[in-house]
């Protein structure tokens, strides 16, 4: 019993005094340096509050300092979540942007599809006879045809020959047809032959497609004077076009009289098809 | 070339603990967790001093831990002198420890630091309510007490990691 108390006696004297190689103080000198602290400080005397007041401005100083990097911590983490933040809020507004602009894209499109399709049918002049509207599918412009796709094909009555119309200018005759679309043949395209008549004298000539804007008129009267600015109608005398379907004005190019079409044939959106009657031999 | 970046090396890893130490006293980083958890409070200091005094005592030093315990005062607005005696005790019961014992655990640790705790906080409750006009909660005290201790093994555990890393004289 003696023997352990000495061990712990030991043990405590070791642990207070011994100072060790790199220790420069003991823990019971230290004790004693810290208890005075205390009570000097408790007991407020003048040149330790003096002392202290010293002591507590180096280290609240020291203190500000070295909690500063901490401090920028919250607002670091502030500033990193509002970045974030914004770089999501940033993606969702761009695809929210996107989409507007799809939208607006759309509502521009079905305005101008609806303005067009206002034209067609508050239209002064009406073509008389049966019609259908049909919506271009393909314009691609092709340096040897200058033809247009149309959604609308046998089952909706087109036959080959029949006339397709913008509004109510004549923009070429059907080609091809097929059970859902068709293929119409432009006035300028170098296949395009058209019966005309035009000016006072109703001289009758042939609108020929040459593969560019301005279709020419062929096999003119003799002796005839071309002139600026008369209006070109269909003759009907093929037995195909109504006559009197307006096409364009004519346009002196040198000697050469050019038609400027009334509907420019690469705007093309909806055309209407004349469901007439074709004979298979006047085609 | 090679040993002056051995010998820097060693330094700043050894000082790393007091670095700590020091850094935990003057700035105003606490561990008390009120906003997470009402009673969560800790003394990190007083794991790092009974550590490194059980393991090494030459990484921190008596005289270190003395003025770690006046600055963490001035901080915190206590009486001077009164960390300083509380870390003090601690580094005692350490040194006891260490004198006593020769087979290191965590489980070994983790018991002699609950002498070392009970120590530190009746020597602070002690000199506080006896010689202060400061008013302190004795449950907010066995609170962090309790925690400190809690959280001990875990604090060991990195310690123990560090150490190796560590380049340490043999401890006399």
């Amino acid at each position: 019993m003696s023997s352990s108390r000495d061990d712990f006696s030991i043990a405590i004297r070791s642990a207070l005094l011994k100072k060790g190689a790199r220790q420069k103080f003991s823990l019971v000198f230290l004790f004693i340096v810290a208890l005075i602290i205390f009570l000097l400080d408790v007991y407020q005397f003048k040149f330790v509050k003096l002392t202290r007041t010293l002591i507590n401005d180096g280290i609240y100083r020291l203190s500000n300092i070295s909690t500063a990097p901490i401090k920028l911590l919250p607002s670091i983490n502030n500033k990193i979540k509002e970045t974030i933040f914004a770089i999501n809020e940033n993606k969702e507004l761009k695809v929210e942007l996107e989409t507007l602009k799809n939208k607006e894209f759309q509502v521009e499109f079905l305005k101008n599809q609806n303005d067009s399709l206002r034209r067609i049918l508050d239209s002064d002049i009406k073509i008389k006879g049966k019609s259908t509207l049909a919506k271009v599918l393909l314009d691609k412009d092709s340096p040897y045809l200058k033809s247009i796709v149309i959604n609308r094909g046998s089952k909706s009555g087109i036959n080959k020959g029949m006339p397709v119309v913008d509004g109510n200018y004549l923009i070429g005759k059907i080609v091809e047809v097929n059970y859902l679309s068709s293929r119409v043949l432009l006035l300028n395209d170098l296949n395009s032959r058209i019966p005309i008549t035009f000016g006072e004298e109703s001289t009758q000539a042939i609108l020929t497609g040459k593969s560019e804007n301005k279709p020419v008129l062929e096999y003119l009267p003799e002796l005839y004077t071309p002139r600026n600015d008369l209006t070109v109608f269909t003759s009907g005398k093929d037995g195909v076009f109504i006559p009197g379907i307006p096409i364009g004005k004519t346009e002196l190019d040198g000697e050469i009289l050019k038609v400027k079409l009334f509907s420019d044939p690469n705007q093309l959106s909806f055309v209407t098809v004349q469901l007439i009657k074709i004979r298979e031999d006047n085609f | 070339m090679a040993i002056l970046y051995k010998n820097l090396r060693a330094n700043i890893t050894n000082l790393f603990p007091l670095i700590i130490l020091y850094y935990l006293s003057i700035s105003e980083i606490d561990t008390h967790f009120s906003n997470m958890f009402e009673i969560l409070s800790f003394n990190l200091q007083i794991i790092i001093v009974y550590y490194w005094m059980l393991r090494n005592s030459s990484v921190l030093g008596n005289g270190h831990v003395f003025f770690a315990g006046i600055i963490n005062d001035v901080v915190m607005g206590l009486p001077l002198g009164i960390s300083s005696i509380s870390y003090l005790t601690v580094s005692l019961v350490a040194s006891y420890v260490r004198q006593v014992t020769v087979n290191i655990s965590l489980f070994t640790d983790w018991f002699t630091f609950l002498l070392a705790i009970f120590f530190s906080s009746l020597v602070h409750v002690v000199l506080i309510s006896n010689f202060s006009s400061l008013q302190i909660s004795f449950i907010d005290v066995s609170y962090n007490a309790f925690f400190t201790f809690l959280f001990y093994p875990f604090i060991w555990i990195i310690f123990n990691f560090y150490k190796q890393i560590m380049v340490l004289k043999t401890d006399d």
